[in-house]
């Protein structure tokens, strides 16, 4: 009974989506490789099968874009969502582990909650895709990223992405609060790594010499340091991104830095080193002696010199009010940044970056994966007016919005 | 108990309330028939701004699109500023030759924006334990601390919020207390001294707290409060002492026949503060999420008879938005912040569009350095929000919550918060509209000062503590 309920109701999702073609007419498209200006963009079974001046097709729903715009859905690069409810309550946090024999084999995917009431709300503001980062609490390993989606039916796209690391100040706290003693911390465990890898049957075999990871933890960071898995690095300092990137060089790391508030003062070596980079583009605050080189057009800088941007946005919103990444956006541009650029900062770069199921761009025979904004795509005062993940309409539905309407009724006389 | 409540007491090096200003009359009177002890009060005003406003010829900006801050918009006019104040405003203003005159072709002109709710100063940056002191977190009342006293002016955070067009500040000390202390005022100012920042004449206010931080903070030490039923019985014991105290002075004031140096009473900052409250001379700001607890703090602030200026951070406001508009209480609020806890979670974006659409006063707020630097960008969300939903706001109303309605909840309405002739010059020329992510503050004038310009490095002040960290001649947005 409940495979033949199972079989039903996918059919019906699929007729549902191949019923409604969808023709959005006279409206901006923000492409990777441009703006092409009041255009039409035909939709047919969740793929984008026409743009143009002229389509002579019709379809099941038009919709007017004019004074609008359409953007690929957004990613937003650095968040907890659906690790964290009410981040408060320590039962609904689970992007960082109190756990110390818990460090790189910690996935936090595993931890993911598809009913959390803070994937509706981000998604009908247009956020598509998110990373789940784990934090560090223990060690300078936090675990394994990941990459989740957000539409009908949220769920994990890959659940070992890369390899977080913390080289900030918080890190160096937790490895006896020098810089210096992480440093030497970091490299034994790359080489604990490497030398598990060679000598597996016997390190498992009880046969080799002891090392301060558990083997689930060596074991997670072989992909590491055989160059198949990035590390990920959080750091501020521009002497810190330097170790880390000598350091990447001297192991063949596969890296991406992270925050990197003082990024500008080295950017043509992060640029050299051909790295990406993850970075919040609104803050500009000395708010600790590793960002004392914090500064607001950080992007424009680091993009200038050649650097690919990932963004993600403020601390105290960067899961429940995941989908700002695009007001970070907009202040980059604000400073300095190309619009395209900085568009494709949460849109096309993670995408092709993190190998997701969608591309991240808007061009014919790819999935759906797109908002349709009120006005400029990066205006505050536009809103998300239509989101489509992986193909699908998702419904404007959050709790949020049902708080509102209950509270608003009772306002009427 | 009918409180007289005046919005700038202005006599405040000596006898600054209202009530014992009158009942010192009598005294007065009352001494011409004895020769009992002479009456000396304590000083309401010992630590007094030292502001002044800075000498400036008179000057107008011609040609600009204005939002007033208090509902209205305006084309194409023009602004005299005299003395730090708008001496004239209107279309077409003869303007006599020998003023200055800058044509803004059109760009858009706002009043200073206000955050109500700031820790800069007292949570400076870069945040280190020897500079953390804005929540004196070892007693559950502190009425007696001063958030004045925690005031670091050199802290790099406040001229970012003046390149964010902030003019005015309110710094509050935290929530972790039950009554956490009195805030202040702050003109956005380089100064070398918090009493050079100090806004001349504004009312103290006294922050308090509802909720769970209290609760937590000393439920964690096994002490009162570890519940919403002790924050409760936390703040009515400290009022029942202050209505106490404060009689003990009425009476010795009033009494002048048994008046002596042996029966006066003694001096207790603590109660002083919140018989200041009592008296109506001192502002509750309240740190108050949810609207039964809000509910609570109303019928509390009855029972002692003391009034509520604004329940900041109120998350829930719009279940509240009918008694906020009642009782004539504002509320203060963010854009779109939650979840961080419980208190938190009912957020709706909608938030202040509603408790405006209630006709109660709604504010926006910070409470966050890098929040500050972009408050249009937070009312401009929110307006966007109540617009999604069909509430029609304008940019000219909208602005009204960081401006006007801001100053409201200061009682600073009569100086600050919109353009109109005789109030403060307190003006920021944007680059955009002022509602566009893509805008800047281009300069920013304070009483007509011209404190910061986008345009001209020489006039975008940096603290000491930037020295030799950016380098000289140097601009680091």
């Amino acid at each position: 009974m409940k495979k033949i309920l199972f079989i039903f109701t996918l059919a019906f999702i699929t007729t549902s989506v191949n019923a409604n073609s969808l023709l959005i007419k006279n409206v901006d498209v923000y492409k990777s490789n441009g703006m092409e200006p009041n255009t039409n963009v035909l939709i047919k079974n969740g793929e984008i099968v026409a743009i143009g001046k002229r389509i002579y097709e019709t379809a099941d729903r038009d919709i007017d874009g004019t004074g609008k715009s359409l953007t690929p859905g957004l990613f937003n690069s650095h968040t907890h969502i659906g690790a964290v409810e009410v981040s408060a309550i320590g039962p609904t946090v689970d992007y960082y582990s109190d756990n110390d024999s818990v460090t790189a084999a910690l996935k936090i995917a595993e931890a993911f909650n598809p009913n959390s009431t803070l994937i509706p709300h981000n998604r009908t503001h247009g956020l598509s895709h998110a990373l789940m980062i784990p934090e560090s609490s223990t060690h300078l390993f936090s675990g394994q990223v990941a990459l989740v989606q957000l539409g009908l039916n949220p769920r994990v796209i890959h659940d070992s992405l890369a390899m977080a690391a913390d080289f900030t100040e918080h890190g160096f706290d937790l490895s006896g609060n020098s810089r210096a003693a992480a440093l030497v911390e970091l490299r034994q465990a790359l080489d604990d790594a490497k030398d598990f890898s060679r000598n597996k049957k016997a390190a498992l075999a009880g046969d080799h010499r002891n090392y301060e990871l558990s083997y689930a933890d060596l074991a997670a960071l072989e992909s590491v340091v055989n160059g198949s898995k990035p590390l990920l690095v959080h750091t501020n300092r521009a002497s810190d991104i330097r170790n880390i990137l000598k350091l990447a060089k001297e192991f063949q790391l596969n890296l991406i830095l992270s925050s990197v508030m003082e990024g500008w003062m080295v950017a043509d070596e992060i640029a050299a080193a051909g790295v990406p980079v993850i970075i919040d583009p609104i803050n500009n605050l000395p708010s600790s002696y590793e960002t004392l080189g914090a500064r607001l057009d950080n992007a424009k800088l680091l993009s200038d010199a050649g650097v690919k941007l990932l963004f993600t946005n403020t601390s105290r919103s960067t899961s429940h009010n995941a989908y700002l990444v695009r007001q970070a956006a907009g202040n980059a541009v604000a400073n300095g940044l190309d619009k395209i650029v900085a568009i494709a900062a949460m849109t096309s770069n993670p995408a092709q970056l993190f190998d997701a199921p969608v591309s991240g761009d808007i061009a014919v025979g790819e999935i759906a994966d797109l908002v349709l904004w009120g006005g400029d795509p990066l205006e505050l005062t536009s809103e998300a007016e239509l989101v489509m993940i992986n193909g699908e309409i998702v419904p404007m539905e959050s709790r949020s919005l049902q708080l509102r309407d209950r509270y608003f009724k009772r306002l009427q006389p | 108990m009918v409180i007289t409540k005046r919005r700038y007491p202005m006599n405040r090096t000596f006898l600054t309330n209202a009530s014992i200003a009158a009942l010192l009359m009598v005294a007065g009177c009352a001494e011409q028939n004895s020769s009992k002890v002479e009456i000396t009060l304590p000083n309401k005003n010992p630590f007094p701004s030292t502001y002044t406003i800075p000498k400036n010829t008179p000057f107008a900006i011609v040609n600009a699109n204005v939002l007033t801050g208090d509902g209205l918009e305006l084309t194409n006019t023009d602004i005299v500023i005299s003395q730090g104040k708008i001496s004239a405003m209107g279309n077409d203003l003869e303007i006599k030759a020998e003023t200055h005159s800058i044509d803004v072709k059109g760009k858009w002109i706002t009043p200073g924006l206000i955050d109500v709710h700031s820790h800069m100063g007292v949570y400076p940056a870069p945040s280190t334990s020897n500079h953390s002191d804005g929540n004196e977190m070892t007693s559950p009342v502190t009425a007696e601390v001063w958030a004045e006293h925690s005031v670091w002016p050199e802290d790099p955070q406040f001229e970012k919020a003046l390149a964010g067009g902030v003019t005015t500040v309110q710094i509050l000390p935290g929530s972790g207390n039950l009554i956490g202390g009195r805030g202040v005022t702050l003109k956005n100012i380089p100064s070398i001294t918090v009493q050079g920042m100090k806004f001349p004449g504004a009312p103290y206010s006294l922050k308090m707290a509802c909720g769970e931080n209290p609760k937590r903070v000393y439920g964690s030490r096994n002490t009162l409060p570890s519940t919403r039923m002790g924050n409760m019985a936390g703040y009515r014991k400290a009022w029942i002492q202050a209505t106490e105290y404060k009689k003990s002075w009425d009476e010795y004031i009033s009494d002048s026949a048994e008046r002596s140096l042996s029966n006066t009473p003694t001096r207790n900052l603590r109660l002083e503060t919140l018989a200041g409250v009592l008296e109506g001379d001192i502002r509750i700001h309240n740190h108050c999420y949810k609207v039964d607890e809000m509910a609570q703090m109303i019928d509390m602030s009855k029972e002692f008879g003391y009034e509520i200026a604004a329940f900041h951070h109120a998350v829930e406001g719009y279940k509240a938005a009918s008694m906020l508009a009642e009782e004539g209480i504002c509320g203060v609020m963010w854009a779109d912040w939650w979840g961080f806890k419980q208190e938190a979670y009912d957020m709706v974006r909608e938030n202040i569009a509603l408790v405006d659409y209630a006709k109660a006063c709604a504010v926006i707020h910070s409470d966050d350095p890098i929040q500050i630097q972009r408050l249009n960008q937070e009312i401009a969300k929110a307006m966007s929000a109540g617009n999604r939903m069909g509430l029609d706001i304008s940019p000219a109303k909208a602005i009204r919550w960081g401006t006007y309605n801001a100053a409201k909840s200061l009682g600073l309405e009569d100086q600050i918060g919109s353009l109109a002739v005789g109030k403060n010059a307190d003006i920021v020329l944007w680059t955009e509209h002022p509602l566009s992510v893509y805008s800047h503050a281009n300069k920013v004038w304070i009483d007509g000062d011209l404190r910061f310009d986008r345009e001209n490095k020489s006039i975008q002040p940096t603290s000491d503590f930037n020295l030799g960290i950016i380098k000289a001649g140097a601009v680091r947005p």
